[in-house]
């Protein structure tokens, strides 16, 4: 196990977006979090990463061996961690180039290395290269001078994930990598998720049922901020609880054919 | 590739201003050794392009430096010829630039914090007035603890050190907030300190004046603490001046004196912030006025980092008000902690280029650059006007007005009615400014690519 919560809940005033979740990743493991829209996925992401306070429950995280406690985390110090993620909605570093983007995201890691106010960041070779390399791997080597906010949209997705890898993460939440990406698109991210996964842990939110499908180990299920099932793909294709949530609130046929509007209210709500 | 790539000129591309990494590649045949990031290349090869990049990089920093230490005689040879009258309306005279010099820095701590990072400070002038008035306030002797006769660069030193600290004070509180709520509370700490600072009797009989330095305070020594050879003494009129220095015949009066001390004291700040752009910690700034949210989740407490610039930036700006003062040798509430010291500083970054350092000195010359022109004063167009066309001229009528209202109404002392349009038609026409604009015509930093740039446009005329 790499990552553990136990009765994780988030209550916004009278409104309970994620409801007493015990969840647990696997290392090496690609699980799916899945549900219908204001399931509560993206308000589990921000309170696995510390960007919303945790109102009750715990986040645990196996570093060399030990259970550490995330619950009271900033976002900084869960991406020290080695946990990092990509968003649902673009959320790059627009006018800085495409090296750029990943290139501060592999410094991030160099300790004491960004306070060194008197030396050149030139000379600071081994986070370039690194960048160079993630780029590599995400398609974007021939863009690197290129400013991210001049990339079309699903080369934008792929350095969405790219920056996340950057931080050399042990675990990648990444936040529907496909949205907005047409149909063509998808299967080059999947081939990216698929090939990152190879070497990493990854929690994937994804409304487009065919890639969920075709890429998970294991599949959990979000209803109202509750887990209501967890277990391979063929079993959850099977469960009626799950057929019984997507019915109850959406369009079975459009979430199958993955064509979903990609947008998610944000707070969960 | 459908890449819209519109911030770099063809040219850039093609011409020999290698990409990446920049410049400095295409002449230095050990660069291209460790791109696999093997970290193996030894200490003085390391050091040796360390030293090449610095070079090169610093090329146009010394043209820049060169034609600005030959201004000042520059001028004085320009006004004693025929066309000198001419020439005083159009050149700022010496005793201006000093104050485009300290201004200029002041503008440049106002770019630091704000342009890189992204967080208007509006309470800037906070800073500036600490520096200002530490200095006469140590100068009379009114400070405990400091004797009136501490050296200069060491109260410019004090100066920074404090104003970092009050930044770190203001930014713990101020950092929690962002966008307009960050530049209002910064503003509000400013208002305070103004107020108190007009009624802190402790300063002068009227600190709504605020406060002088009398003559039995010698000039202010820019240069080694302690060592007269080393020093020199600035102010306009108790400052050194050199009446045939080395044999040359050329004469140095107080203000020139006084323009190379000051720009020496601005050019090391000049540099000491931009090493500090172009270091990791720059890249982090940037990344957080770019997107402060992704900085934080790739692991970047950013709130420590803000803090460290703005105390960075208060520094500088403190140094830019203690050269004021020791110029000018008096401060007063709305020369120093002022929301218009503020405003000036805020007009030099936009009109200079924001987010470009150096950009913010040269708005600010171009600010002063019109104001003399528009001036009443003896050097201002309309008293030139006045006293040089013919009579009958000027009392010819322009749609039923003499000529000499309109000059007197248009151009007489109008450079602040005209300055705001300048900011209007920048912020609507040329919102990158005036370097911003040039860099992204060469795309990239001028230090940079400008050298390239020259060497193609000689070697595509030849």
């Amino acid at each position: 196990m790499l990552l553990r919560t136990s009765g994780l809940t988030k209550r916004f005033g009278g409104l309970t977006a994620v409801d007493g979740v015990d969840f647990g990743i696997e290392e090496g493991e690609l699980c799916s979090l899945i549900g219908p829209n204001g399931a509560g996925k993206t308000t589990f992401f921000n309170l696995l990463t510390g960007v919303l306070p945790v109102t009750e429950g715990r986040i645990e995280y196996r570093q060399d061996g030990e259970w550490v406690d995330l619950t009271d985390d900033d976002p900084h110090e869960t991406a020290l961690r080695g946990i990092h993620r990509s968003y649902q909605i673009t959320n790059i570093f627009p006018t800085s180039t495409v090296l750029e983007n990943v290139r501060i995201a592999a410094q991030a890691h160099g300790g004491t290395d960004a306070w060194k106010l008197h030396r050149n960041v030139a000379e600071f070779e081994e986070y370039e290269a690194e960048a160079l390399d993630v780029l590599d791997r995400i398609g974007l080597a021939s863009a690197a001078d290129t400013d991210a906010q001049n990339l079309s949209h699903g080369q934008k997705r792929n350095l969405e994930v790219g920056i996340a890898l950057a931080g050399d993460p042990d675990l990648l939440l990444l936040d529907e990598p496909t949205a907005g990406v047409s149909s063509d698109g998808i299967g080059q991210i999947v081939d990216l998720i698929e090939d990152v996964a190879a070497d990493h842990s990854i929690l994937l939110v994804e409304h487009n049922m065919d890639v969920v499908m075709g890429v998970s180990d294991r599949i959990a299920v979000l209803h109202q901020g509750s887990l209501i099932a967890d277990g391979p793909p063929e079993e959850i294709r099977e469960n009626e609880d799950v057929q019984e949530a997507y019915l109850g609130g959406y369009d079975p046929e459009g979430t199958a054919r993955g064509d979903s509007e990609p947008v998610e209210g944000g707070a969960g709500a | 590739m459908a890449i819209s790539d519109d911030r770099q000129s063809p040219d850039a591309r093609s011409g020999d201003v290698t990409e990446r990494p920049p410049a400095e590649e295409g002449e230095d045949p050990t660069s291209d050794v460790e791109r696999g990031g093997e970290a193996s290349a030894d200490d003085a090869a390391t050091a040796e392009r360390s030293l090449r990049r610095t070079l090169s990089e610093h090329r146009v920093h010394a043209a820049v430096v060169v034609a600005m230490g030959l201004y000042p005689p520059l001028y004085q040879l320009l006004i004693s010829t025929p066309l000198g009258a001419e020439f005083a309306v159009v050149l700022p005279p010496v005793r201006t630039m000093v104050a485009v010099l300290y201004v200029g820095l002041f503008a440049m701590s106002f770019d630091f914090i704000s342009g890189y990072t992204g967080y208007l400070s509006f309470g800037h002038s906070l800073f500036y007035g600490t520096g200002a008035y530490l200095v006469v306030l140590a100068a009379t002797g009114k400070l405990p603890g400091l004797s009136a006769g501490t050296p200069f660069m060491g109260l410019l030193l004090l100066g920074g050190i404090l104003a970092a600290l009050i930044a770190l004070l203001v930014g713990t509180v101020s950092f929690r907030l962002t966008g307009v709520y960050f530049a209002m509370i910064t503003l509000g700490f400013a208002e305070v300190a103004h107020v108190f600072i007009r009624n802190w009797d402790h300063v002068s009989p009227s600190p709504q004046d605020g406060a002088n330095i009398g003559g039995d305070v010698g000039a202010f020594q820019i240069g080694v603490p302690g060592v007269d050879t080393l020093s020199v003494g600035i102010g306009r009129l108790v400052g050194d001046s050199y009446e045939n220095l080395f044999g040359t015949g050329i004469e140095f009066n107080e203000a020139m004196v006084s323009f190379y001390a000051v720009g020496a004291v601005v050019l090391v700040s000049y540099f000491a912030m931009q090493r500090i752009v172009h270091s990791p910690f720059g890249r982090v700034m940037i990344a957080i006025r770019e997107n402060e949210e992704r900085a934080r989740a790739i692991g970047y407490d950013t709130y420590r980092f803000k803090l460290v610039a703005f105390a960075i930036s208060g520094f500088f700006a403190a140094v830019a008000g203690a050269l004021f003062a020791g110029f000018r040798r008096s401060v007063g509430p709305s020369s120093t902690f002022d929301l218009f010291v503020t405003a000036d500083a805020l007009l030099a970054a936009i009109i200079g280029g924001f987010g470009t350092l150096a950009g913010a000195l040269y708005g600010h010359l171009f600010h002063e650059f019109l104001g003399g022109i528009l001036s009443t004063e003896s050097h201002g167009l309309s008293r030139y006007l006045r006293e040089n066309l013919p009579p009958d001229l000027l009392n010819a009528e322009v749609a039923g007005v003499p000529l000499l209202d309109v000059v007197n109404v248009l151009i007489d002392g109008r450079a602040e009615l005209y300055l705001g349009l300048v900011f209007v038609l920048f912020v609507l026409y040329v919102p990158k400014g005036i370097l911003g604009t040039i860099r992204d015509r060469i795309g990239g930093t001028a230090a940079e690519h400008l050298p390239g740039h020259v060497r193609k446009y000689f070697r595509d005329r030849r």
